[in-house]
């Protein structure tokens, strides 16, 4: 059995554009599902009863559909329902940001909720308003305490950006598997996007926890 | 735009065989997962340092690499690598318990380190053998905190057993779609799919809640 | 019981805050069930009494913390409102002080102490910095402007709580047993802290377990016991001749012995 790495470096360009694809489309759901997360845990925390019961229904079904499912539904479904049809990335995207702001806006939930309660007391006393106090005393501390759960959150949106391979969008594991295909050289194709995958995500989980450490005496009251 | 749903019951028979593919999978993949999970957990604490290191780098290995990655992996390289050629069904167990054994992995060691250890001290003291001690002491308590978090990993191994699909599995997720190309029904069918996994998963969910509070810990 | 006037010297100061038949209730269980108390200017009301009797309820309730279900409770000649627009309003004449101090943990030991003023008074950021160092300064810890509440030791924070709540110039302060979260070594410094503010005539309410500063520095004591006040008096009575039965079991449980 002999390996022949070549057909890595003749395709630098095919599978290098792949990485690139899967590192925009990592930050561009990873954003907009963040952004779209706070929103709703906070429609979630200060929201009047039917938005919160609408919203717990949404994130308990992102709990219950795959990541998949939802690419799928969102690439193919879709535009027969709008009538607009949407390119792999954008539908990719959508996707995502769907099924990841669920998780997020359990993470900035569980981030407010575990603020001392004494906290906004103290700060009510003060004389602040709610929304001050929640603006400038309650949201910092819980943003620090938030960071180790948006590590391992930052790593399931790179996972996933996998899973929109499937509905033809050109990142690396597209990539990977088509040139595996052609080539017939599976195993110098997966170990080179398996490498890659875990050179990506292995410090990313290493660099949250490392920020988290220096700054964590901010959150804790 | 005409709609059709009559196809979802026409196919009831097929997408019910997949639904039934989709949890002998996860009921699998968790059967080899979990006592996998416990060895490798013992290896990286109190093995010889080798076979500790190993059992590090396949854990840090596995969690860090997209699960529809492996699985294609297992589908190409697995064969090759070991001259044994699998069904799909096989294969795709083998690259999901080789993904979950890994997280659970994680699980069971940070279960076992939670507990002080002065409990495993003290358990010593009184005569018992280190792996007399885990059984009856350590792991005992670490299950409270390990319950929960096996619970939210099985409702995460459901939903990721529709990655299998692609390496043509029949579960529930591959029926779908296959149903959806043969009938041109695309809206009804995916539609038919996410509510199918809708159906399934959200009582697991709350289920999982529930043992979250039940086995909340209070220290 | 209501006390009467006669013994309380500073009657003739105008009254800031009056508690008249002050109830109030968690679901079935009775917190407050008929305050009556008076604080006067420039006075040195001491809350004392077993845990659960009340006393901490009675402070948050003074500032609106929690609201009453019955009684009234005047502050400043005004009843106080329910509306929670002019409850701030109020809340600014008031100082308080935590048992768990409550620091602000992302902010340095300087901008707790301006975060009132910048806030709340909408001072802008210089005046209320050097506001800040100045009320720093008071509770002697000038020098621990930049640091943050993690490298502060609990009676250091606290004293910072302490300025927090002075910066914002109040009427009165109330000290919710400031010094039981407290080490031994640590409470000193934060009672004399107290002991300053008592001595420059600021008028301050206090719930606390500590007796020899109640005898000390209060001008009038209050014994609590399931919710209502069972005695009080100057402290002279209350330590060296209670005229209840409840206030001599309260103290001799606690080895007071006069």
């Amino acid at each position: 059995m002999d390996f022949d790495f070549t057909v890595i470096t003749s395709h630098a360009r095919f599978l290098g554009s792949g990485i690139v694809t899967t590192l925009a489309l990592s930050l561009a759901s990873g954003l907009t599902s963040l952004a779209a997360g706070f929103v709703i845990a906070l429609a979630r925390l200060y929201g009047p009863r039917w938005l919160r019961v609408v919203v717990v229904l949404y994130i308990d079904s992102m709990r219950a559909i795959p990541v998949l499912v939802v690419l799928v539904w969102t690439f193919f479904a879709l535009p027969l329902v709008t009538g607009l049809t949407m390119p792999p990335f954008a539908a990719a995207l959508l996707g995502l940001t769907v099924h990841l702001a669920a998780y997020a806006a359990e993470i900035v939930r569980a981030g407010v909720e575990s603020v001392r309660p004494g906290q906004m007391r103290a700060a009510v006393a003060l004389g602040m308003s709610r929304g001050q106090a929640v603006r400038r005393i309650l949201m910092p501390q819980a943003l620090v305490r938030m960071l180790p759960a948006f590590g391992s959150f930052l790593s399931i949106t790179i996972k996933d950006t996998a899973i929109a391979s499937v509905i033809a969008v050109t990142e690396l594991m597209r990539q990977s598997e088509t040139l595996a295909g052609q080539s017939f050289q599976p195993i110098e194709v997966f170990s080179f996007a398996m490498l890659v995958y875990f050179v990506i995500l292995f410090p990313v989980t290493r660099a949250v926890d490392f920020v988290y450490r220096r700054v964590a005496y901010l959150g804790r009251s | 735009m005409n709609l059709d749903w009559s196809v979802v019951w026409q196919h009831r028979d097929a997408l019910l065989a997949g639904t039934a593919t989709t949890i002998v999978l996860t009921v699998a993949t968790m059967a080899i997962a979990v006592p996998c999970g416990i060895v490798v957990a013992i290896m990286r604490l109190y093995a010889w340092k080798p076979l500790a290191v190993l059992a590090t780098a396949y854990v840090e290995f596995f969690r860090n690499l997209p699960l529809i990655l492996v699985v294609y992996w297992a589908f190409y390289v697995l064969p090759i690598l070991t001259g044994v050629g699998l069904s799909p069904l096989a294969t795709g167990l083998s690259a999901l318990a080789l993904n979950v054994t890994a997280y659970n992995a994680e699980t069971f060691r940070a279960g076992i380190n939670s507990i002080r250890r002065g409990q495993l001290d003290a358990a010593m003291a009184l005569g018992m053998g280190r792996a007399q001690a885990l059984r009856r002491v350590v792991l005992p308590q670490a299950m409270r905190r390990i319950l929960p978090v096996l619970a939210s990993t099985w409702v995460s191994l459901f939903k990721d057993t529709s990655l299998v699909s692609v390496i043509a599995v029949t579960e529930l997720a591959y029926v779908a779609m296959q149903i959806r190309a043969q009938t041109f029904r695309v809206l009804e069918m995916l539609t038919a799919m996410a509510v199918i996994y809708w159906l399934l998963g959200y009582p697991q969910a709350k289920l999982v809640d529930w043992i979250q509070r039940r086995f909340a810990v209070t220290e | 019981m209501n006390s009467p006037a006669t013994g309380r010297a500073k009657s003739a100061r105008p009254m800031i805050i009056r508690y008249q038949g002050v109830i109030k209730r968690y679901g079935a269980f009775q917190a407050l069930s008929g305050v009556d108390l008076d604080v006067h200017s420039g006075e040195v009301v001491c809350l004392i009494g077993p845990s659960g009797s009340g006393k901490s309820t009675l402070l948050r309730c003074t500032n609106g913390l929690e609201p009453t279900d019955g009684g009234a409770i005047e502050f400043e000649g005004a009843p106080l409102p329910r509306d929670e627009r002019a409850l701030r309003a109020v809340r600014r004449r008031m100082g308080m002080v935590f048992q768990s101090f409550e620091l602000f943990p992302h902010l340095s030991a300087l901008e707790n102490v301006a975060e009132g003023p910048r806030t709340v008074l909408g001072m802008d950021r210089p005046g209320a910095e050097s506001r800040a160092a100045a009320m720093l300064a008071k509770v002697g810890l000038a020098d621990k402007a930049p640091n943050h509440p993690s490298e502060l030791s609990g009676g250091q924070q606290q004293r910072v709580a302490i300025a927090r709540a002075l910066a914002m110039e109040p009427d009165v302060m109330l000290f919710d047993e400031p010094t039981s979260a407290l080490d031994p070594e640590t409470i000193g410094e934060v009672l004399n802290v107290m002991k300053t503010l008592a001595d420059e005539g600021m008028t301050m309410v206090v719930v606390t377990h500590e007796m020899t500063f109640a005898r000390r520095v209060g001008d009038w004591v209050a014994v609590f016991d399931v919710g209502r006040i069972v005695e009080q008096g100057p402290p002279r009575q209350i330590f060296e001749a209670p005229e209840t039965e409840r206030t001599r079991d309260f103290l001799s449980h606690l080895g007071w012995n006069g």
